[in-house]
């Protein structure tokens, strides 16, 4: 018992923030599209790509913050791709997230041949990771400090955009486009909403954002590029959506909980547990949070 | 509808679908600096003549095998994506029999497959009950239901049941007598025929059984079905049973027509599960255009490894290229799968 | 009948010639062609509409009339002809034309987000803001004006989903005025609405017109043509017929026009003796997912060789009540028998067995498998059963036959019933509903909205085997919104309202008023 105790010290919660920042970021992306009426399930692919593009970013130029516009760029690209089979073209979108995914999967990896002649894993030497940046005033703080201060500029962001895109969604003419498009894209349509443009936004939308989540991923919380490392969490990220109920602080309650879940999986392994056991941490959760939502939808409908 | 316009409009998207990505991929290569029509004919000829084609067709079982579990479980409207883990499972189940079970050697086989078809058809089974008995969505918590899966098995070979002296983390190999006839020569083995068999029967359970009615019926409009008086919910958890009891059958033929031991990855590692979940999408589902997506994607696969030899283009183009043919058949086709909620709201 | 028909071109020449002080018309169409396919769906027309005139766009269904709508409001682009609105021409490529131009329009199923507000809702697309931010206050204060002006009262703060029919369909008209339509249409309006609700919405259209607003209302109901509108153009099979001034015409003078001919006599019903009673419910109450009670303690008896209708508005508790006679919604209280047998707690398949069958209201989405074969649809509930198979194996010749029988016998007209059901018109589609359901309704048959939708002769079809049906000893539970065709069909009559059944008539004492009056909620008036 005190063995479990002395885990949930302040450097397991630093570390949930740093874990929260990916899945975060990812599911307001899948939120946005969610409230346009696009089931974007395309989310683990989306960061994929950004986690790549991080680190070819910051290889060629030198510099983190180049990996993280490359990473953005490479997000958007991808989204763009997505929003011409879904939108112009009218493919189901789960259908075109799933190739979506594995095409990320296939892409990196050919890329990754075909660009630095590697298989499996990409490190050069010179990669520039993102700096920790120790906010001044904050940092010295007892308690808070060391659990605030110290993070990657996305890590803050990733904060700044569940405000952001709460004004968006429920404070401007654009949210309130979004979620009329979701709600009715017909109704919309006739009003002269251009409802192709606004999907097509959301998505890029969601793609830059996925682009900072993979940044996150390959230049904040590792420097370095494994292939597939996003790992299931843009699965999460859908889950956090679903559960957060296409709200921002809802989704980023669900993501703060699934962080939480993923960086103590993370730390359980100073615990002599078999990697796989604390591997599995995260997904279980996240299988428990779906019967939550699914329990809350019912319970929603019996009163 | 049949006749051979009926047949044309089947085919004719995911023919184009083929075309338009390898164009694509070609126009991919052009970019990265290699010559995209080499590359193709070294793909044709390292995947459909002799070795190459013995490759393939090895490659093709598993990836036509988990196709058609897909399919069964898209046709009647159920998005099964926890194909890996059920993969993985039956495997795992079927090597632990092998290894422990005190039986006779020609029990080996048949208790194997029927461990592995129980454990994993159970384990698909779940995914049916949560959705009908608390309204968890099938298709992610399938899909969340691989990593336990995979975690588990990649657990217990590399602690409790390690061959420890291989130095690799696998089990140790399984008796000899529990080899799918045919395997040790390393060319073709009983599961290309099982996996054939398991095509038609399929085909056979859609087209001529009331079962296959009504799965169909529930695929393409699962309210009227229940409005027909089928129970839904009992034939989405057949279906899912036996979706995933296909799936893991077919770890069992990889566990004992190839690999003769669990070694950990190397049912996940080569991706048959996606692909077989690709091929049923390129196939909407029909259980020959499984058969026959199947394998020419193996094809694809073997062709990516003989390309990359002669002409070092590297082999992860064929992911490529089976992603991009997936990107361009959704586009017009129907989602395989319906929404099995109420609409409760109405305006 | 020619001295009081005039043809619209007529007025329309007189306006150009001169009288420079009469405004020019509000809406005005020309020669407009709309083909779909082969299909001709208006074949040359004209149709000229002055401000402050309320015109009554009558037909029946399929006789063009909401597609002529359509091409005014810039949802279809016509092969042919032009529109003016205000005198001026102008091509519209989509509504977003029509409406900068002052058109606007109700359409028939409501176009409205229902988890956005009122105000959201109205103001969408055109938001008052700053700097991007919508202005909530200004739009709230904007809406209450003119929702004040008009008598559209609504409060603009509450959610779509929380309001009724009538004040959804306020809300499309505050949408409208709005962006300052001066020509309203309205599709069928009325379809919808409770007679207390209709009266309401016709004064405020009286109120709009005598502001100078110009108001087309499409509908096929004569009795509200006769009340509301100063002149009907007919149409029928994609052509105007004639327009009329309606103070000096009759219903009659305008069915005829509509029909072509004389309308037939009703089908003749003949009263057979019961013989006992093949459906009871008592006290059946039924709750929402939302766990709000939809229908309260209904009893009914339908008996053998009898028609009961239930009228009332949509939306008061008649799909509920139908969908768990079938077993396709939980009883929350209550018992159901067929032929004496409880089925209650029965599942769907077993209440079939027992001799329920159902032709749902929403024939598209639960009736039929659109993209299945018409075989495949005609097969459903008797999949299991000789000649379509022994139980397990389906028989491919068995099922041909059985598919090909029923349709010869229930005249869907189609050349291949491999073809999807999606390839069939609505007419057809309701055939094939009927076709599979009569014959398996061996006891009860739950018909809700039979003829929703179907022209003339449909519909006129669908009541003969609706009659043959009952003729032949079965009972059948009528559900229908259409007073006239409960009151001609129905042997006995229940009025539901608000989940409750509010009256009970025998078809002699049973007339439209006295429906009309129960079915808006006046005092309950039960007779044994």
């Amino acid at each position: 018992m005190s063995e479990l105790f002395s885990l949930l010290d302040v450097t397991l919660l630093n570390s949930t923030l740093r874990f929260v920042a990916p899945i975060l970021l990812a599911a307001l992306g899948g939120m946005l599209c969610q409230r346009a009426g696009i089931f974007n399930i395309a989310l683990e692919g989306l960061m994929l790509v950004g986690a790549f593009g991080a680190v070819v970013g910051s290889h060629l130029t030198g510099n983190a913050l180049g990996g993280v516009a490359t990473a953005m760029l490479a997000g958007a690209l991808m989204a763009l791709v997505m929003a011409v089979f879904v939108v112009s073209l009218k493919g189901d979108a789960i259908v075109v997230s799933i190739a979506i995914n594995l095409l990320a999967v296939g892409l990196t990896a050919y890329l990754l041949t075909a660009l630095f002649g590697v298989k499996g894993a990409f490190r050069p030497t010179d990669l520039q990771g993102l700096n920790a940046i120790s906010v001044p005033g904050l940092a010295h703080l007892p308690l808070l400090g060391p659990l605030l201060s110290g993070h990657s500029i996305l890590v803050y962001l990733s904060w700044v955009f569940v405000f952001a895109s709460y004004f968006l969604l429920y404070r401007h003419v654009w949210g309130l486009r979004i979620r009329g498009v979701g709600e009715h894209s017909a109704a919309a349509q006739t009003l002269g909403v251009n409802v192709a443009a606004i999907q097509y936004g959301v998505l890029i939308l969601s793609g830059v954002l996925c682009g900072l989540a993979g940044a996150q991923l390959s230049l904040g919380n590792v420097t370095l590029f494994v292939e597939n490392m996003s790992a299931g969490r843009g699965w999460i990220a859908v889950v956090a959506v679903m559960l957060g109920q296409a709200n921002p602080f809802g989704v980023a309650a669900t993501s703060l909980l699934f962080g939480f879940t993923d960086s103590l999986g993370f730390r359980l392994q100073g615990l002599n547990l078999p990697s796989q056991l604390t591997e599995a941490v995260p997904y279980l959760a996240t299988l428990a949070g779906l019967f939550l939502v699914a329990m809350r939808r019912r319970r929603a409908l019996g009163t | 509808m049949t006749g051979p316009r009926a047949w044309w409009n089947l085919i004719r998207e995911p023919l184009l679908s083929v075309l338009g990505a390898f164009v694509v991929g070609a126009l991919l290569m052009a970019a990265s600096g290699h010559n995209p029509i080499s590359a193709y004919m070294a793909m044709i000829q390292s995947s459909l003549v002799g070795s190459g084609l013995t490759s393939t067709l090895g490659r093709a079982t598993p990836i036509i095998g988990l196709g058609l579990a897909a399919a069964i479980a898209f046709r009647s409207g159920f998005f099964n994506l926890g194909g890996e883990g059920q993969f993985v499972l039956g495997g795992l189940a079927a090597a632990l029999v092998c290894l422990h079970a005190p039986l006779p050697g020609s029990l080996l086989i048949p208790t194997s497959f029927v461990a592995a078809a129980l454990v994993s058809g159970l384990w698909a089974w779940l995914g049916a009950d949560w959705e009908f008995r608390f309204g968890v969505p099938l298709l992610i918590s399938t899909l969340l239901m691989n990593y336990p899966a995979r975690l588990l098995a990649s657990y217990l070979v590399s602690k409790p049941l390690r061959d420890v002296a291989s130095g690799l983390p696998q089990s140790h190999a399984i008796p000899e007598s529990a080899y799918l006839p045919g395997a040790i020569s390393g060319r073709f083995h009983l599961g290309l025929v099982l996996v054939v068999i398991a095509v038609m029967a399929v085909s056979w359970l859609f087209l001529r059984t009331v079962v296959g009615y009504r799965m169909r019926m529930t695929g393409l409009n699962a309210r009227f079905a229940r409005y027909g008086g089928i129970d839904v919910g009992r034939l989405g958890r057949g279906v899912m049973f036996a979706s995933g009891a296909l799936a893991g059958s077919i770890g069992a033929i990889q566990i004992l027509g190839v690999h003769f031991r669990f070694i950990d990855g190397a049912l996940t590692k080569p991706f048959y599960a996606w692909t077989g979940l690709m091929v049923a999408l390129l196939a909407r589902s029909r259980p020959v255009g499984v058969l026959v997506g199947g394998f020419f994607f193996a094809a694809v696969q073997t062709g990516g490894f003989g390309m990359e030899r002669a002409v070092e283009v590297p082999r992860e183009l064929s992911q490529v290229l089976q992603a991009l043919i997936i990107l361009f058949v959704a586009v017009g086709a129907q989602r395989p799968v319906r929404d099995l909620e109420e609409g409760e709201a109405h305006v | 009948m020619i001295q009081w028909v005039y043809f619209d071109r007529r007025p329309a020449l007189f306006m150009t010639e001169g009288a420079k002080n009469n405004p020019p018309p509000a809406l005005e169409l020309r020669d407009i062609l709309k083909k779909f396919g082969r299909v001709v769906a208006n074949d040359h027309v004209d149709l000229c509409v002055e401000p402050g005139e309320i015109r009554a766009l009558v037909g029946e269904n399929g006789a063009g009339k909401t597609t002529l709508m359509r091409v005014a409001y810039g949802l279809y682009r016509p092969d042919a002809g032009e529109i003016r609105v205000g005198g001026a021409r102008q091509e519209f490529a989509s509504p977003v034309d029509a409406i900068a131009t002052g058109l606007g329009m109700v359409h028939q199923h409501f176009m409205l987000f229902p988890d956005l507000t009122v105000a959201e809702n109205v103001v969408y697309g055109a938001e008052p803001s700053r700097f991007g931010v919508v202005d909530r206050s200004l739009a709230a204060s904007q809406i209450e004006q003119l929702s004040r002006l008009h008598g559209l009262d609504v409060d603009p703060n509450v959610l779509i989903r929380d309001l009724s029919v009538g004040a959804r369909q306020r809300v499309e008209i505050l949408k409208a005025l709005y962006r300052r339509a001066r020509v309203l249409i309205l599709d069928e309006p009325t379809a919808v609405l409770a007679p207390r609700e209709r009266d309401g919405l016709f004064a405020v259209l009286e109120d709009l017109a005598e502001d100078g607003t110009a108001i087309v209302f499409i509908t096929h109901k004569l009795p509200e043509v006769m009340r509301l509108a100063e002149r009907a153009t007919v149409m029928r099979d994609g052509s105007v017929v004639g327009t009329v001034t309606v103070a000096d015409s009759s219903p009659e003078e305008i069915s005829r026009m509509m029909i072509g001919r004389d309308l037939p006599a009703p089908p003749t019903r003949e009263r057979k003796a019961a013989g006992g009673p093949l459906l009871v419910v008592e006290g059946v109450s039924v709750d929402a997912p939302s766990g709000r009670r939809v229908v309260h303690e209904v009893s009914l008896e339908v008996d053998t060789g009898e028609i009961v209708g239930i009228a009332g508005a949509a939306g008061n508790g008649q799909s509920e009540l139908i969908e768990t006679l079938m077993g396709f919604r939980p009883t929350a209280a209550g018992k159901i028998s067929v032929a004496g047998q409880p089925v209650e707690t029965l599942s769907i398949a077993n209440r079939r067995e027992a001799g329920l069958a159902w032709l749902p209201d929403d024939r598209d989405g639960l009736g039929l498998a659109l993209e299945a074969s018409i075989t495949n649809n005609l097969m459903m509930g008797s999949e299991a059963r000789p000649p379509l198979s022994n139980g397990r194996r389906s028989s491919r010749r068995g099922c041909e036959e059985f598919a090909s029988v029923r349709a010869h016998e229930y005249r869907i007209k189609s050349s291949d019933l491999r073809a999807p059901a999606l390839s069939l018109s609505g007419g057809n589609r309701q055939k094939v509903l009927i076709a599979r359901e009569l014959p398996l309704a061996k006891r009860v048959l739950l018909a809700e909205q039979p003829t929703r939708g179907l022209d003339f002769l449909s519909a006129a079809d669908v009541h003969r085997r609706l009659l043959d049906h009952r003729a032949e000893g079965h009972a059948v539970l009528l559900v229908s919104s259409e007073l006239s065709e409960i009151l001609e069909l129905s042997d006995r009559i229940l009025v539901m309202f608000e989940g409750r059944v509010v009256g009970r008539l025998g078809s002699a004492e049973a007339t439209e008023e006295r429906l009309g009056l129960l079915m808006a909620g006046a005092v309950a008036q039960a007779t044994p």
